[in-house]
């Protein structure tokens, strides 16, 4: 039991769990039909069916009844602010595994030459009263139902009076915006609270205009949109609602990592020293002191922000990124790789920060510009 | 029908032949096509539908209800919120106690967790309902337009949701506003600890200051107090609700006039 | 454009056609250059129009917007005095850092084997207010980690610079008087400023 809760705590940290589902990720949500190939191969598919839907709950409901037996994650899960989140995984998982299902099933029969299900469906029209009327009824009653019964049994939380000058340890944002406040773990407050908030709009509203397949409109569908749906997945469920799950349940006193069976223990001590790139080039490989121009000090870090946004799309247009480059055309494309880079420089600031300590790629403290 | 003599008719049935009846209920009980047709057509509310639909359009799994949801619970909220109006003072000195009053000493002391549930759960509607056009692919042509109303309407709940989060005054209020107002701070140029902000200056005097920033404008303040309640209240009560209605309109005025629920060709 | 004025105005006399005579009357009333043969000159008269008349729409449009936005930033601000008496200088003891301001005043007066000098209590990275851990001999934030040594110098975390220090000084009875609305950042180098500091 104990050395189950160990391993539990180990493999949930970050820095194990973030590459872990990175490596798991793109067989389960094939963009190329090259690993498209191996996830048929590897019967991953399955996980869309009944049997796999029964699977995937059953192991969820099993990780949570496990759970609520150590005291340590009980407090945190039932802790009200929580319980949402814990609902969401639910919810998020349901629908994950309803809509792939649909998806499955429609891009079968569309293999075999029929059309989606929902074609077959839409030849026969229905008159909104009564049929769509009494289901919404429905579903309102059933919503407001649920929502008296949550308030009489959980108590909205309310803690002590504000004061100003204590900090409660740890300090949370409200849950939606967990996912940003563990941005902040590893860029400024400039990118993470104004930059990516911002180009996360914009992205989500480019979407409609960067997507140019015409197919899978108005049904579930994965096989022909596999780019466009693995995307969405991995922005959606990684880079959301993973680190929300991260900062909810797994960020601790300090601010420090815990893991779900780990006691929030608030002297724990976390050795990290974070140094800024020029720190390593200037004073550990070239072993001088930092140049006192803060131009001449930063140079390097330019220089690799403007060959990751200027150079490399136009290496991965030749490259790579050929074909998408030739169907999207330059606008489009420049938007799009824009868009990706910046989103990949997430998980790059991540993978930094756990292997090299390093703080930031371009630090100016002077200007407040860091990066 | 008119020759039926008083005695035979129902109450029921006689309530709904009076002129003041008749005058609301014009179409009568929908028992045909063409009443269940004038219905919709003729119910302000219900006219949000067309009247005929697709039949996948009215089956829960491919829309899950979840756009009708989130518009549904910010009705709820809205009720709740005006319910909650009626106690809550946005001062430091009254808002802290009210919040206790509320659950304490009003009756029926469950409105503030709708209020709160309801709000994590619009959040949540409103992701799903993403999450549906999403994997329906009913954000492509000719449903752009509506795609990007449909993500302001999501900064805007989320934005509802955090503006209200101060309200309480409570240690987990003044926090999350703290590191949520701060970041405000760093805006680049209008920031105080925004990079470039100690380039907008002349000679000495700098033009970005902690009371001059983007963090003053929505704080009205240095500090996270007054001002900054009363600022969070206004715009969590009266400013962004309408401007969320406003988007609402035209979200679901655009669903109608984009072809309705999105279809396979 | 006088010739073909004439005939209207003949039109406009001749009182036997009714309805003709409004509509001559009305383009009677309009300026002569309206007439057909100098439309090309009035198209682009009436474009520059149009674009003057729409910039002052959009520049006075803009002035409303900013005036409405001059509207969130009032002329007072009510808030609480910026500087505090924090008693004489031996009641700190060396190496310590004083705990005593902070939840009044936001201040850390910490003394060191030279001087003494007055920390703000607000992390660079966010506004949280840090926690000092006397086994560690740090600062740590609760909100997102950033850790601080003794001076205020930011070593862990994600917070970009150093804690800000206050303006100390002593008054007529000895005591000393920390001015909030004076700050000093490492990163300007400005600790090195006298009134950074007291010496002791």
């Amino acid at each position: 039991m104990e050395s189950i809760k160990h391993f539990i705590n180990i493999i949930s940290a970050p820095y194990v769990m973030f590459p872990l589902i990175l490596a798991v990720f793109f067989f389960i949500f094939p963009p190329t039909d090259r690993l498209l190939a191996i996830h048929k191969k590897l019967r991953l598919y399955k996980l869309w069916t009944n049997g796999g839907g029964i699977a995937l709950f059953s192991s969820l409901i099993i990780i949570f009844a496990f759970g609520l037996t150590d005291s340590n994650f009980r407090r945190i899960v039932t802790k009200p602010d929580n319980v949402p989140i814990a609902g969401l995984i639910f919810l998020v998982v349901f629908f994950l595994w309803w809509s792939m299902k649909q998806a499955w099933e429609n891009d079968e029969r569309m293999a075999q030459g029929q059309g989606p299900r929902e074609a077959e469906d839409a030849k026969e029209k229905v008159l909104v009263w009564p049929d769509l009327v009494y289901i919404e009824l429905i579903a309102l009653i059933l919503c407001t139902v649920l929502l008296i019964v949550w308030s009489i049994f959980l108590k909205a939380p309310l803690e002590e009076p504000a004061n100003p000058t204590v900090s409660p340890n740890p300090s949370k944002a409200p849950w939606y915006f967990l996912g940003l406040q563990e941005m902040l773990v590893y860029f400024d407050p400039w990118i993470a609270g104004v930059l990516f908030p911002t180009v996360i709009i914009i992205g989500m509203m480019a979407i409609p205009f960067l997507d140019t397949n015409e197919k899978g409109c108005g049904y579930y569908s994965f096989r022909e949109r596999k780019m466009a749906v693995s995307i969405f997945m991995f922005f959606w469920l990684v880079l959301w609602v993973f680190l929300i799950l991260v900062g909810t349940f797994l960020r601790g006193p300090n601010w420090n990592f815990f893991g779900p069976f780990e006691p929030w223990d608030i002297s724990k001590l976390e050795a990290l020293t974070n140094v800024n790139l020029s720190e390593i080039i200037y004073m550990i490989w070239l072993k001088q002191r930092l140049p006192q121009n803060i131009f001449l000090r930063e140079i390097w870090g330019f220089l690799l922000i403007f060959f990751y946004f200027g150079a490399a799309p136009l290496l991965l247009a030749k490259t790579f990124l050929k074909n998408l480059y030739a169907r999207l055309g330059s606008l489009r494309y420049s938007l799009f790789t824009f868009l990706l880079l910046m989103a990949v420089s997430l998980p790059i600031k991540m993978i930094l920060r756990w292997v090299f300590n390093i703080k930031y790629i371009v630090a100016i403290p002077e200007f407040f510009f860091n990066i | 029908m008119a020759d039926q003599t008083d005695e035979t008719k129902g109450i029921l049935k006689r309530i709904s032949e009076t002129p003041v009846w008749e005058s609301v209920f014009r179409t009568g009980i929908p028992r045909n096509r063409r009443q269940r047709m004038m219905v919709i057509l003729n119910n302000v509310f219900l006219h949000l539908h067309p009247v005929r639909l697709p039949k996948h359009g009215i089956k829960l799994k491919y829309t899950w209800c979840m756009g009708g949801l989130s518009f549904f619970i910010f009705l709820a909220l809205t009720v709740t919120g005006i319910l909650l109006m009626f106690y809550y003072r946005p001062t430091v000195e009254y808002a802290y106690g009210d919040i206790i009053d509320l659950k304490e000493q009003v009756p029926l002391g469950i409105m503030r967790e709708i209020h709160r549930w309801g709000a994590h759960l619009m959040v949540i509607a409103v992701w799903l309902h993403m999450f549906r056009v999403f994997m329906t692919g009913a954000y492509k042509s000719p449903r752009e337009f509506n795609w990007m109303v449909g993500v302001v309407l999501l900064v805007l709940t989320m934005l509802l949701s955090f503006t209200g989060y101060l309200l309480p005054w409570d240690q987990l209020a003044i926090w999350a506003i703290t590191v949520g107002s701060n970041m405000a701070g760093a805006t680049p140029l209008v920031g105080t600890s925004g990079p470039g902000s100690s380039l907008l200056a002349i000679g000495d005097v700098n033009f970005v200051t902690p009371s001059s920033d983007a963090r003053f404008a929505l704080i009205g303040g240095r500090f996270i107090g007054e001002a900054a309640l009363l600022r969070f209240y206004v715009l969590h009560c009266i400013g962004l609700p309408f401007v969320i209605m406003i988007f609402m309109i035209v979200h679901f005025w655009r669903v109608r006039k984009d072809g309705g629920i999105s279809s396979p060709l | 454009m006088g010739e073909n004025g004439q005939p209207q105005n003949t039109a406009q006399t001749d009182p036997v056609v009714s309805k003709p005579v409004t509509r001559a009357g009305m383009e009677i009333a309009s300026p002569p250059e309206g007439s057909a043969d100098t439309a090309a000159v009035d198209r682009r008269s009436f474009i520059k129009w149009l674009a003057v008349g729409w910039s002052a729409f959009a520049a006075v449009a803009a002035g409303y917007g900013a005036l409405v936005m001059r509207f969130f930033f009032p002329n007072v601000l009510f808030e609480p005095k910026q500087s505090f008496r924090a008693g004489f200088p031996e009641e700190y003891e060396m190496d310590k850092v004083s705990e005593r301001f902070k939840g009044k005043h936001g201040v850390w007066i910490i003394r060191d084997s030279e001087k003494i000098y007055a920390l703000s209590t607000v992390c660079t990275h966010l506004g949280c207010t840090p926690n000092w851990l006397e086994n560690d001999n740090k600062f740590k934030c609760p909100c997102h980690g950033s850790g601080f040594y003794k001076t205020g110098i930011n070593f862990e975390g994600p917070a970009p610079r150093p804690l800000e220090r206050f303006k100390v000084s002593l008054d007529d009875g000895g005591q000393i008087v920390v001015d909030k609305s004076k700050k000093f950042q490492q990163e300007k180098g400005e600790w090195s400023d006298p009134e950074s500091y007291l010496v002791v």
